[in-house]
């Protein structure tokens, strides 16, 4: 069963799912949209589930990408792939700045840390010989033509962006799994059996913080030669992180596939059903069913279809006797 | 091997662990007793570093423990097993026992943890979640276990002997004396049972209220007035 998921989620991915949107211009760039929303809860999470830190300052991993690659491709004529990879390493090094607010725990560390992305947005507008300010800067390079596939276009997007997530799965399984990944799970609820069998928490929270940032600003690195525009109040818009959050919640924080479903779910729903019911304040929906999920489904959204197939499995084998 | 000097920890106005002072050679095994409240679990606590001395020192094979970080005493050669049993939740057996060696050990060897298991006979629960599916002397079994995994050089046992019944504890105790001999330890074990202490211990230390109030054999320390009478509930002279 586990062993046909892999498989299943790839053919998804790169089969069924270009061939049933491409040419519908708008979902494909709905999908974009949220599976770039869902590579920044995935980040997140990685914090939030394994680190134990709750993060509301992403947005300013995901904006020093955005910026670093668009930067790194037109003042420095960087391939826009390499930049990339590039923008999401910088993006890492900055978050060693926010470092010292490790030290704090539970909410003063989320508060402390949406300050440094506040800092970030001012650096970003105000240093207008780098970043061209409140402008912002335009014709930023398009994602390239590999293969005869013209990565710039709007499936192109997909593929990037979809293989970014899929690896960013992949990595996060691996982390999980190693001993750096066990110690900082076992870290939540047994801090002291933890640490006197020599588990430097400290230093494992920061790494992940790092790994973290370098995913974010990953996803704003694509995000930037995707839509081709950037300035400072959209990349470093706090709605990259809350829209993140909420995902990430939705789908399962602590789960594996959790963020990305809960990414799709939400932003999907959010602007084919809600939007169109209620132009205006359509988030309103999305609010109360967030609500609702904390209150009857606490680990969110993957747990809960994971429960109700196993009873429903429960009730075909009963069934069957 | 270990050099405690002039050791001692507060909680707020109370001394837990007032002036104790003693070696341990390399190779001993020590028992270390004393009522309720003594403060046996608070001295291991300050070795390992979960409690913070007001003065003294605390030296293993030369290093001096206070200044380390808890992380680097693990490395150091400290092996911490908990009177209550604390699995690092979340994690299946055999994970607690890789974090404990990835990180207490600094190396990863999967077939010295398949051994641990097999030693503390865990391998049939092996990839159980160890917070929930362990019986208590399982439980205590993989306390051990971690420490053992992080390949100390000197094991801290507290209480782990107690509430086991009669052959539970023998078949336990014949485990601990194969793992202290096959990896070389040197042990100290807190125990109330005194019958268990003298078996397994050639010299005793007592704690009351704190104070080291005996040092040595099994038999000079249990026939010593100021235990007996620490035992029967008098405040110290
Ligand atoms: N974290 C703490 N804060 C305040 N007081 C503490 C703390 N830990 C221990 N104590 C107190 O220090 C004294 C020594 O406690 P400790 O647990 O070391 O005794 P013990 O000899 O291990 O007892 P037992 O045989 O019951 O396990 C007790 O009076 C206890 O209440
Ligand atoms: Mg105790």
């Amino acid at each position: 069963m586990n062993k046909l998921k892999i498989p299943a989620v790839l053919v998804l991915a790169y089969l069924v799912l270009p061939l049933a949107v491409n040419g519908n211009d708008y979902v494909v760039s709905l999908i974009v949209a949220a599976l770039t929303i869902g590579g920044i809860a995935l980040a997140w999470s990685m914090l939030g589930n394994l680190g134990g830190m709750v993060s509301f300052g992403h947005a300013a991993f995901f904006g020093i990408g955005s910026y670093a690659s668009a930067l790194l491709t037109i003042k420095a004529g960087w391939p826009v792939l390499v930049s990339m990879l590039f923008a999401g390493l910088v993006a890492a090094a900055s978050s060693i700045a926010t470092m010292p607010a490790l030290r704090l725990r539970g909410p003063y560390f989320a508060l402390s840390i949406l300050a440094y992305a506040e800092i970030f947005r001012i650096i970003a507008t105000e240093w207008k010989g780098l970043t061209g300010g409140a402008a912002g800067i335009l014709s930023i390079p398009r994602l390239p033509e590999i293969m005869g596939i013209d990565l710039g276009g709007k499936i192109g997007g997909y593929f990037v962006v979809v293989t970014l997530v899929i690896a960013m799965v992949g990595i996060y399984a691996v982390i999980r799994r190693s001993p750096q990944g066990l110690a900082l799970k076992a870290m939540h609820d047994s801090e002291d059996a933890t640490r006197v069998v020599g588990v430097n928490a400290t230093m494992l929270k920061a790494l992940m913080l790092v790994v973290s940032a370098f995913f974010a600003g990953l996803m704003g690195a694509f995000n930037a030669h995707y839509i081709n525009f950037l300035e400072p109040d959209y990349a470093f818009s706090g709605s990259w992180t809350t829209l993140a959050i909420v995902a990430a919640i939705f789908g399962g924080y602590r789960t594996l596939w959790g963020p990305l479903i809960g990414a799709l779910v939400v932003y999907l729903v959010d602007q084919l059903v809600f939007k169109a019911i209620l132009p205006q304040g359509h988030q309103i929906i999305l609010g109360a069913l967030l609500g609702a999920m904390v209150l009857f489904s606490p680990t969110g959204l993957t747990p809960l279809i994971a429960k109700l197939t196993r009873l429903q499995r429960k009730e075909t084998a009963n069934a069957a006797h | 091997m270990l050099h405690i000097n002039g050791l001692t920890v507060t909680f707020g106005g109370l001394v837990a662990v007032s002036d104790v002072t003693f070696d341990m050679r390399e190779g001993e095994v020590l028992g270390l007793v004393g009522p309720n409240g003594a403060g046996k679990t608070t001295l291991f606590n300050a070795i390992c570093g979960l409690a913070r001395p007001g003065s003294g020192t605390v030296e293993l094979m030369g290093k001096n423990l206070l200044s380390m970080p808890i992380h680097h005493r693990a490395r150091a050669g400290i092996g911490r097993a908990f009177q209550v049993p604390q699995p690092m939740h979340e994690l299946t057996v055999r994970e607690n026992l890789t974090v404990a060696q990835r990180f207490g050990a600094g190396k990863v060897d999967k077939a010295k943890i398949e051994e641990l298991l097999d030693v503390l006979k865990l391998g049939h629960k092996a990839d159980m979640d160890a917070a929930t599916s362990l019986a208590l002397t399982e439980q205590k079994a993989l306390e051990v276990g971690k420490a053992l995994a992080t390949e100390p050089k000197l094991l801290m046992l507290d209480e782990v002997l107690a509430g086991l019944e009669t052959t539970g504890k023998r078949a336990f105790l014949d485990t601990l004396e194969e793992v202290r001999k096959r990896y070389r330890l040197s042990v100290m074990i807190v125990e109330h049972d005194i019958e268990t202490i003298t078996r397994m211990c050639p010299r005793v230390l007592v704690l009351n209220f704190g104070r080291l109030i005996a040092d040595g054999s099994p038999d000079q320390v249990f026939n010593d007035p100021e235990v007996i009478r620490s035992y029967t509930g008098g405040e110290p002279a």
